[in-house]
């Protein structure tokens, strides 16, 4: 319990800011040959806060992975603003990590080769990265498979040596497009409680794209319900269920079904 | 389809092999064709025998060997180091791809024994114009390989590149160069195969050694032996470089075709 809250609530620490503040975003697109203009976002805002991992669902085709890009900085919003640890997105690169749908590994470096890619690109020292890749190669469950090219890999693994290339750099913010949409349900089940372990060992911020109710309410402190296109948040949920999570648990859980059954309608509506 | 193993397909092609040249020494010995026009395996042996001995006229086999193999590697050798940073620029900047395509376009279909009068006249009979027919006729293709190789990477590897700090000069160097190694390979094949054939328009320019114009010549003569261990040299060691190639690209992009 803390007694400084109980005896001065008013002198309370404000929350810290927060790390990730979309405001009013609207990012639209041009035909390069009808002219038309598409919108992907409109009126689009949302914060994370340090620490939060933030499932960002909706239907296909809403603007998910737009979001995703323009905190990436691959593109730019055509209205609106966005902040991230306090200041603008600039050029992409290592201090925010990505990973995609696909794992889209180098396949003529190993997996050692692969995760370390980042810090050896930015001239980091092997006695500084080597300790780091080490406890994600066992984080990740890819022990024995240093030296293995990509395409020895299963999808699964190839997906979890990708996590693991974005963590390296231990950025504050993991954003993942879809990471596991790709795999079978028992890999997916599988890498989601993977995730979670790791991500409570390194305390990241995570912002997680997916279409999959279930895993966003697995995985996810808070559910942000996208409407179709062009994409808006509709809906915001908070997730009741504590941690560590178990997913045979969740589901005799009377509150999972609820709230599943809640997303869907709004899905169904949005 | 089933595939065979490696040992399969080696033993099935020599065997094919054996028995189409003893169906051709057959054919001759017993007169089913003419000897004059087609002289059997045998013959062109000990004509092979003769030559190395010998020469032809005045040029030992292997110096036409060599000859044709110097030419024909030092003109390929300079449209792979022209053509294939060429491809790349273009590949990464379209303005120079946009600029530069209309000439490659042109040029690409062109028959290159048509250059043949412009190169005689602008660069004389000497061997720069052999070497120059043969880089005409590949670098094109190199060129074109390259920037589609390219530009067949695709966005999203890019960006997770871009994402890990990969930027300008490190993108190039270690991202954009490995992704398009299995592509420059084919392209550097198929760019080799098609020098090997510009051989004999090259060395029909006014030649006095060479594979291809020990070919021609010999056909003025009615040597059709040596015409034909000619052709069979100049294929056999066609293969040989084409086979050095894959192994080259199996040893460097182990990856290709496998991710």
């Amino acid at each position: 319990m803390n007694l400084q809250v109980l005896i001065a609530p008013d002198r309370r620490a404000p929350l810290p800011a927060p790390l990730i503040v979309v405001e009013d975003v609207a990012k639209r697109f041009v035909d390069g040959r009808t002219g038309r203009v598409t919108a992907a976002l409109e009126h689009l805002s949302f914060a994370i806060r340090e620490g939060e991992f933030v499932c960002l669902l909706g239907p296909s085709d809403c603007g998910k992975s737009s979001v995703l890009d323009l905190l990436c900085g691959f593109e730019q919003p055509t209205e609106g603003r966005i902040v991230v640890e306090g200041g603008p997105v600039g050029e992409p690169g290592p201090d925010r990590g990505i990973v995609f749908q696909e794992a889209l590994l180098f396949p003529w470096l190993s997996v050692f080769d692969n995760i370390t890619f980042a810090p050896r690109l930015a001239g980091v020292p092997a006695a500084l990265y080597r300790p780091r890749a080490a406890r994600l190669i066992a984080l990740m469950g890819l022990d024995g498979f240093e030296n293995h090219a990509p395409y020895e890999l299963s999808g699964g693994m190839r997906q979890r040596v990708a996590i693991a290339r974005a963590w390296i750099s231990e950025p504050r913010i993991l954003l993942m497009d879809e990471p596991f949409g790709a795999l079978d349900a028992q890999t997916r089940l599988a890498m989601q409680e993977q995730l979670l372990i790791a991500r409570e060992a390194t305390g990241a911020t995570v912002l997680f794209v997916t279409h999959d109710i279930e895993e966003a309410l697995f995985l996810a402190d808070r559910i942000l319900v996208l409407s179709g296109r062009p994409g808006r948040v509709a809906r915001e949920i908070a997730v009741p269920f504590g941690r560590p999570r178990h997913y045979e648990a969740l589901l005799t859980d009377a509150r999972f079904g609820r709230l599943k059954r809640q997303i869907v309608e709004e899905l169904r509506a949005g | 389809m089933s595939r065979l193993s490696l040992l399969h397909r080696a033993l099935l092609g020599a065997a094919s092999v054996l028995l189409m040249l003893f169906v051709w020494e057959a054919a001759s010995r017993l007169s089913l064709v003419d000897t004059l026009l087609v002289p059997p395996p045998s013959e062109i042996l000990a004509t092979a025998a003769d030559l190395m001995r010998d020469g032809y006229r005045q040029t030992p086999l292997r110096d036409h060997l060599l000859l044709s193999l110097a030419r024909s590697l030092a003109g390929f050798g300079a449209a792979i180091v022209i053509g294939i940073p060429l491809g790349i620029a273009m590949g990464m900047a379209p303005v120079l791809g946009a600029l530069v395509d209309p000439f490659v376009q042109f040029l690409r279909p062109l028959p290159k024994l048509a250059l043949i009068p412009l190169v005689v006249l602008w660069f004389g009979i000497g061997e720069t114009s052999k070497i120059l027919l043969i880089y005409l006729s590949t670098v094109l293709t190199i060129v074109v390989g390259a920037a589609a190789a390219v530009s067949q990477i695709r966005r999203q590897q890019l960006r997770a590149a871009r994402a890990l700090g990969a930027r300008g000069f490190t993108m190039f160097r270690f991202v954009i160069l490995p992704a398009i190694l299995p592509d420059l390979f084919v392209t550097v094949r198929l760019a080799f195969g098609i020098g090997w054939t510009t051989l004999i328009a090259a060395e029909m320019i006014a030649s006095e050694a060479g594979l291809g114009w020990m070919v021609v010549n010999a056909g003025a003569y009615l040597r059709t032996d040596v015409v034909m261990l000619g052709i069979v040299l100049l294929g056999a060691t066609g293969y040989g470089l084409d086979l050095a190639l894959v192994g080259l690209q199996r040893w460097a992009t182990p990856w290709a075709g496998r991710s």
